[in-house]
């Protein structure tokens, strides 16, 4: 028996954001290897679990690279530059002075353990908080996720729209021209030839720019209100959305630095900044009438999601302020990492989508490919 | 008709609401790019765990304000078609140099076409270019917000280029090209600065130092690690524009005329 929460379908994209953002919050509070481990095999679980076949699905394992090399590099540069410290010798390497231009800067140096490893706890910490993000990516078809952008953004989310479905549209457009200059005899090859296929393929592209600009003027598009009140609106939403933008700017440098102003004063700008902002878009958005053919529904799977994730930061906050200690790698001196408990149940909590969502719909093609 | 003089109403108009959210959004983008240079040990910043987080779920608010901003009042379905195919060529360009040693195939066409179409347009077509290819690419990270803003400068600035013709004008488009390519493989260094080296070597930023040594500091790593890149950047921009620029620019411009943009 399925029930009706597992018929396969899409989750909605934003559920999938808001999950992946929950983890990345969660992996920014801590330097525990346990709890940064753990992180990477939720997201891991997660999106083998509700991943689909499509493009940006597979480029989920390009993320887990940029992650090794992040912490790679990390660990290379800790070698060649870093600050070294601590008191377990791994490499006795010879002390390099730089020339006078990069004065009072030394290559390499004794390695020590501890910095070697505070080091890769911070790449690490990097990696994993762009692996959430990769999960996100990878889970959230990107598509719907345009849909899901506010009306106010709606022209410039159009243009992405057409720029997605028409990139791949252009290697049809290459072959067209390709198979004309054969038809013509026309058989050049190498750099000669790219200008001959570049500029029809630009030009086609550009006629075909303004057929379909054509096509969405006839089916309404870009119909505004443009009565009386509309001036009246527009006035309030450009006063709230420049002001939000004013207010977040002072804010943004405020939390920078506190000490040349009021020092409480840069979040709580931060916050009303977003707040005015988000405002004036809304109420800009109403002049916009958009309709959406098949809406995305949100149902009880989407909140989980966004649950789970929540859980995930929450059982960081949780821990920080009852054992704060424990979400550290122990360095001074060198021991093994604690497990801090609540931090622990919600990462794990933040696992449940791989069930409670339903699985994603089976696309053209069989997942699991059979060798023919 | 007036078929031989310049296209004179650009595709994106920008009105003075626009031009000032523009202006503001460049200070909070300047902010969010330089911030390592004058944080000081007090912020919350300093320890550079949560900046990426929170730069980079602030920098997005801040573009789209910017972008509802441009397109507030209607843009032309003729400017939107246009943005969406050039996006797509530049999102499809972009794999072919995949950024190896600076060959970045993607700001010719950017510089190009805020040329042709105006600085309003640029500005869009930098940063629906780059977000178009990132979700083609699957290529959205903390990155993306600085990318999109960088090159929606570039394509912006393209657009306020003095008004030449003929040769001196792709020399001149060549030149800023190359120019931008460099500023932006510079900034884009000092954005990720702080997270490459971490907190702990002699070439990260400093919290709470003096704005010169933090300065010192990033030049020495930009030198050292990045220069080569960024002056590959500029030459390509600069080879591509004065090689396409003319054949690019014509057929830009027929296409604005057919359009005919309100």
């Amino acid at each position: 028996m399925t029930s009706l929460s597992q018929l396969p379908r899409a989750l909605h994209p934003l559920a999938w954001w808001g999950w992946a953002i929950g983890l990345a919050v969660a992996a920014s509070m801590t330097g525990n290897p346990i709890l940064l481990g753990l992180i990477v095999v939720v997201v891991w679980l997660v999106v083998v679990a509700r991943r689909t076949d499509s493009p940006w699905a597979r480029a989920f394992r390009l993320y887990a690279v940029l992650g090794v090399v992040i912490v790679l590099v990390r660990l290379v540069l800790h070698v060649l530059v870093g600050l070294k410290w601590g008191t377990i010798e791994v490499l006795a390497l010879p002390r390099v002075a730089l020339p006078h231009w990069a004065a009072g800067i030394n290559l390499l140096g004794t390695v020590y353990l501890e910095g070697w490893l505070a080091a890769a706890v911070q790449g690490l910490q990097l990696a994993v908080l762009i692996l959430a993000i990769g999960g996100a990516n990878a889970l959230a078809n990107p598509k719907r996720l345009l849909r899901a952008l506010p009306h106010a953004l709606h022209e410039v989310g159009t243009a992405v729209v057409v720029s997605v479905s028409v990139a791949p549209q252009l290697a049809e457009s290459v072959q067209r021209v390709l198979r004309a200059r054969l038809l013509r005899g026309d058989v050049g090859r190498g750099l000669r030839a790219v200008p001959r296929v570049a500029l029809p393929v630009l030009q086609d592209t550009l006629d075909r720019s303004l057929l379909l600009a054509a096509a969405m003027e006839s089916r309404g598009y870009g119909a505004r209100n443009s009565d009386a009140t509309a001036a009246g609106r527009r006035l309030v939403t450009g006063s709230l959305t420049l002001a939000g933008l004013l207010v977040l700017a002072f804010g943004m440098y405020d939390l920078l630095d506190p000490t040349r102003s009021l020092s409480w004063l840069g979040a709580p700008l931060v916050v009303l900044g977003l707040a005015l902002t988000v405002a004036g878009m809304a109420l800009g958005g109403r002049e916009i009438r958009v309709t959406t053919y098949r809406r995305d529904p949100w149902r009880l799977p989407e909140t989980l999601t966004v649950l789970a994730g929540l859980a995930a930061a929450a059982g960081m906050v949780i821990s920080k302020q009852a054992t704060p200690d424990l979400l550290w790698l122990p360095l001074q001196p060198l021991a093994a990492p604690g497990l801090p408990i609540a931090a622990t149940i919600g990462i794990l909590l933040a696992a449940l989508p791989a069930f409670v969502t339903p699985p994603p719909a089976a696309t053209g093609r069989p997942r699991n490919r059979t060798p023919r | 008709m007036t078929t031989l003089h310049r296209v004179s109403t650009p595709a994106i108009r920008l009105r003075p609401r626009s031009t000032v959210a523009i202006c503001l959004a460049v200070v909070a983008s300047g902010i969010a790019f330089c911030w390592p240079l004058f944080v000081s040990s007090h912020s919350a910043l300093a320890s550079n765990s949560s900046a990426p987080l929170i730069l980079g779920l602030l920098l997005p608010v801040v573009l789209a304000v910017v972008l509802f901003e441009i397109s507030e009042g209607g843009l032309d379905p003729k400017a939107v078609a246009m943005l969406g195919v050039l996006s797509a060529i530049g999102a499809a360009l972009r794999p072919l140099g995949a950024g190896t040693a600076g060959l970045e195939t993607v700001f010719f066409l950017i510089v190009l076409a805020g040329r042709v179409f105006g600085a309003g347009f640029g500005f869009v077509l930098g940063a629906t270019t780059l977000f178009g290819s990132a979700l083609i690419t699957g290529g959205v990270g903390p990155w993306l917000p600085y990318q999109m803003i960088g090159a929606a400068l570039v394509g912006l600035l393209a657009g306020l280029l003095p008004p030449l013709r003929g040769r001196w004008e792709v020399l001149l488009l060549a030149i800023y090209g190359a120019a931008a390519g460099l500023l932006y493989g510079v900034l884009l260094n000092l954005s990720f600065w702080p997270y490459t080296l971490g907190e702990t070597t002699q070439l990260s930023f400093v919290p709470g130092a003096p704005v010169t040594e933090n300065l010192h500091h990033f030049l020495v790593f930009s030198f050292t690690t990045s220069l080569g890149w960024d002056l590959g950047r500029g030459l390509t921009n600069f080879v591509l524009i004065l090689v396409t620029g003319p054949a690019i620019l014509a057929t830009l411009r027929r296409a604005a005329r057919k359009a005919s943009f309100s």
